[in-house]
């Protein structure tokens, strides 16, 4: 299973925007866009052409799954969204893999510093 | 303004990715304020349209559908597209193509063929060869076309410059034949060249047949026949008095016929037989008497060539019950295909067809303003067209019009097609018995100027209305375009085009077999029958009388 979700990384950036912005509550297709928007602070603005076309690629592997329940009120053509089990895996392992390139980037800036200096 | 285009853009994505994701993207574009947002958004939706169409193909359908694999592990097939139209969408579908199928059927029905430029395919039904003669008669169109059939009497064989041309399908008056020296053949200019086989020669030039008019005797269908009939018919007596003329005069090698002369014979009709009768199974069953009969001697004691060629035809015509059906016999070599003499023989045709007025004998305004037209033969369009145009011309402005065939002895096809253009205000179908359908066969309808087309038309007949003339009153019936008043006409439908076997002998077969749309039968042997059955003499006074009582009404 591990090697499996090894298998997809890395993620492309707009795919991993769109589980982190569903890795804390379930969102429909607008908040998930304006929650890029807020988590890049406005550097990346994901289209809704992009989001959907990642969305679906995202549900084709099970890692995002539609809900079936919306708030009442709300309106109805919207969808929710939500991690699955296999998302959160691929989320975790990506965000490791990337705590290691971050570790190792630090590493060799830290090292490459007095060189510098 | 920009929100249809989105919607259309949204549209325009494949249906997996349409259906699951469209109306959120919708329902975002109705979130974005600005008509800078609504503009990037709609960037978005070109982009996501082609990045759909040609980096996804794996969701072009239905999302969910993980291949279905069938319990034995082939996949299962599924629909392209789910998509299913709302009950309404089908009904309004079902009304449109109902009204587009019967407006179809109307416009086919009243022929906006022509307006339209649809080309009605041919029908044929031995397509390589008629195709091929069709070719070849379309090729000797442009040239002048001599005047065969006029023999009516004694028609040439298939002589040097008879043959070099194409042949009518009519026949013209007897008038003219009789006094008619262009029928001898040019070449020889001798009478002895003509046999009265009563068969009009398109000699067959390099295996391709040229479609004549083959004029079958008639069996005279009453006791009395008229001079005519009997001047058309009767050609076997005239063989047979032509027969020691030509011994005497010509030295005829093959007078005495050898029983290989005899089997080469049998076995060349055999093959024409095979190849162009209309009927294939009637051809076997032919060849096989042929072949008995040859084989049990019965043919021995037969030395003569025109004999020889009656008892063929004899035979034939034993098994197949066809009139049309005739072996020939020429004492004289038929003469191999030459070119150049078309201008000879056409000329004291021409020549009399501008003495006769092209044989309309008379063109009046009867009282009532009823027009009148005495025709006489229907001539060679391709000649007398003007002569047919003022006519007609003149014809213009009656209220009613009256075509006298009473003494017309037909013609050619194209000037029945060219004067029954006249009638109608749509290109119609002219059946003719003797002819696949050709482009010839539609009248060349509407006529610019015209104003004859929905004029009330009476045709007049008698027992001496013949051939082309039988054409006219036949399709006009049928279409119920004319009254027909007079005479039940004489019954000559029939033709077949004639085919070399050998220096000496010819074969007529009739080949062709049009589809009669108005009937399983024409006017072969039985005439066409009158609406107004009244002596021939009288015809002209009652359809008169018909003519006006129908203006009256008016």
């Amino acid at each position: 299973m591990k090697d499996d979700v090894t298998s997809f990384l890395p993620l492309s950036p707009a795919a991993l925007h769109i589980l982190l912005s569903l890795a804390a509550d379930d969102l429909h297709g607008y908040a998930i866009m304006q929650e890029v928007a807020r988590q890049s602070q406005g550097k990346y603005k994901l289209g809704p052409g992009t989001l959907y076309d990642n969305l679906q690629r995202l549900i084709q592997r099970q890692w995002v799954q539609e809900l079936g329940r919306r708030p009442a009120g709300d309106d109805p053509r919207r969808r929710y969204y939500s991690l699955t089990s296999l998302g959160r895996g691929v989320l975790a392992a990506e965000t490791a893999r990337l705590a290691g390139v971050v570790r190792e980037a630090r590493l060799r800036l830290q090292m490459a510093k007095p060189r510098r200096a | 303004m920009l929100r249809p285009l989105y919607c259309c853009l949204l549209r325009l994505h494949p249906s997996g990715f349409r259906t699951r994701f469209a109306d959120e993207m919708l329902s975002i574009f109705d979130h974005a304020a600005g008509r800078a947002a609504a503009f990037r958004l709609l960037l978005d939706g070109f982009l996501s349209l082609a990045r759909q169409w040609t980096l996804r193909p794996e969701f072009w359908h239905e999302l969910s559908s993980a291949p279905q694999t069938a319990s034995d592990g082939i996949p299962s097939f599924y629909t392209i597209d789910p998509f299913r139209p709302r009950a309404g969408a089908v009904i309004h579908g079902l009304v449109l193509s109902a009204a587009v199928f019967c407006l179809t059927c109307f416009a086919i029905k009243y022929s906006w063929i022509r307006v339209l430029h649809v080309r009605i395919p041919e029908v044929q039904f031995d397509s390589p060869r008629s195709i091929q003669s069709n070719a070849g008669r379309e090729a000797s169109e442009k040239a002048p076309v001599p005047p065969h059939s006029v023999g009516k009497q004694s028609i040439a064989i298939p002589s040097a410059s008879v043959s070099a041309v194409k042949a009518p399908r009519y026949d013209l008056p007897a008038s003219i034949a009789a006094q008619n020296s262009f029928v001898q053949s040019p070449t020889t200019g001798t009478p002895e060249s003509q046999v009265s086989s009563g068969t009009q020669p398109a000699v067959e030039v390099a295996g391709q047949p040229r479609r004549g008019l083959l004029r079958a005797p008639v069996k005279p269908r009453d006791s009395q026949p008229s001079p005519l009939l009997s001047r058309s018919v009767s050609h076997q007596p005239q063989a047979q008095q032509m027969k020691p003329q030509n011994a005497t005069s010509e030295d005829s090698p093959s007078a005495k016929l050898d029983a290989a002369q005899r089997q080469r014979v049998i076995e060349g009709a055999i093959a024409k037989v095979k190849v162009h009768y209309a009927y294939p199974d009637v051809a076997q069953k032919m060849a096989d008497a042929l072949l008995a009969y040859m084989n049990s001697g019965d043919d021995d004691s037969v030395t003569d060539g025109e004999a020889f060629a009656d008892v063929l035809t004899k035979q034939m015509r034993d098994v197949s019950h066809d009139a049309h059906l005739i072996v020939v016999y020429s004492r004289d070599t038929i003469p191999a295909h030459s070119a150049g003499a078309t201008r000879e023989i056409l000329a004291p045709y021409q020549k009399k067809l501008e003495q006769n007025n092209c044989y309309f004998e008379k063109v009046t305004i009867l009282p009532h303003n009823i027009g009148y037209l005495k025709l006489n033969s229907f001539p060679d369009p391709s000649i007398c067209q003007p002569t047919a145009k003022a006519a007609m011309a003149s014809l213009n402005h009656a209220d009613a019009i009256i075509f006298d065939l009473r003494d017309n002895t037909g013609g050619y096809p194209g000037m029945v097609t060219l004067i029954a253009a006249y009638l109608f205000d749509h290109p119609e179908y002219l059946y003719n018995p003797r002819d696949n359908t050709t482009q010839q066969s539609w009248t060349r309808s509407p006529v610019p100027g015209n104003r004859l087309a929905d004029k009330p038309v009476y045709v007049l007949t008698s027992a001496s209305t013949f051939s082309g003339a039988e054409q006219f009153s036949y399709d006009l019936k049928m279409l119920r375009r004319a009254t027909l008043v007079g005479e039940t006409t004489r019954g000559e439908a029939h033709a077949g085009s004639w085919h070399q076997i050998d220096d000496h002998f010819g074969i007529g077969i009739p080949d062709t077999r049009p589809i009669n749309p108005f009937s399983t039968a024409d006017w072969e042997g039985t005439g066409v029958e009158p609406d107004v059955k009244v002596n021939a003499a009288t015809a002209l006074d009652t359809a008169e009388k018909l003519a006006e009582k129908k203006l009256q009404k008016k």
